[in-house]
């Protein structure tokens, strides 16, 4: 089971609300594919909710991408200054 | 299999969006605050009949009855606030909201215990005291009742707001 993180640096940080909107995805139709309340995934997006690895490995999944891609114990670099650091 | 949580008839109305007023920090602990209120007035006015030589009177009655009767309302507005995750199926219930129940019972254990011997310690004193027997079953019935409270106040009192939309 996952858990509220006690501090800053107890933080999992992730992309899910920039994959969403990448995708179009509500978060309503995510919760329903990986297997929890619409709200679950607001806290996850949020940072109040660190989710269970069943969890994570389901939403990466969803996402089809490795669970290090959407969740880091590191704040994550958005995703257009990771493209414009692969492609220089 | 299916992964998703189990959606009762009783956990799709805690879940109803048209409730989502009773879901506000506002608004819960408001509706905590009135509860607690609602109970500390009862044992009063249950300890201050019993320091009477007739006990159990129509005034007391009325009281009692009024009370339990606010007390209805009352408690579905926090129950919806908390989405009910004490009172519905646990397998509704997801590994968030598994979390936050699991945190608010182990938060209010001892605290919950302490009132249930209270209401024992507390009706077996109304009796020896005043030999009202009627009074002094109110008295524990309100302190137990409020011992099993406890859970739902920490979580209502606790919870985080909720994220906006589910469907942005």
């Amino acid at each position: 089971m996952g858990r509220q993180p006690k501090s800053e640096a107890d933080k999992v940080h992730d992309r899910i609300a920039v994959l969403r909107a990448d995708r179009g995805v509500s978060r309503k139709e995510l919760a329903d594919a990986v297997g929890v309340h619409p709200q679950t995934i607001g806290y996850v997006e949020r940072g109040d909710y660190s989710p269970s690895l069943a969890l994570a490995l389901r939403i990466a999944r969803f996402f089809d991408l490795p669970v290090e891609a959407v969740f880091s114990l590191d704040p994550l670099p958005s995703l257009s200054e990771e493209l414009l650091r692969r492609t220089s | 299999m299916s992964i998703s949580p189990d959606q009762t008839y009783l956990a799709r109305t805690f879940d109803d969006g048209r409730y989502d007023w009773a879901r506000s920090r506002r608004v819960r602990r408001r509706a905590v605050l009135a509860e607690a209120a609602l109970l500390v007035a009862l044992v009063a006015v249950t300890l201050a009949a019993a320091t009477t030589s007739e006990g159990w009177t129509t005034w007391y009655f009325v009281a009692w009855t009024a009370g339990m009767l606010g007390f209805i309302p009352l408690h579905s507005v926090l129950n919806l606030g908390i989405r009910g995750v004490f009172d519905r199926d646990s397998r509704s219930l997801d590994e968030h909201q598994q979390r936050l129940a699991d945190r608010s019972h182990n938060a209010m254990g001892w605290p919950s215990m302490g009132l249930s011997f209270a209401a024992w310690t507390g009706a077996v004193a109304v009796v020896a005291l005043t030999g009202h027997v009627a009074l002094a079953l109110c008295l524990g019935f309100l302190l137990w009742f409020t011992s099993g409270l406890l859970t739902y106040w920490h979580l209502a009192w606790t919870a985080p707001e909720e994220p906006a939309d589910a469907d942005l």
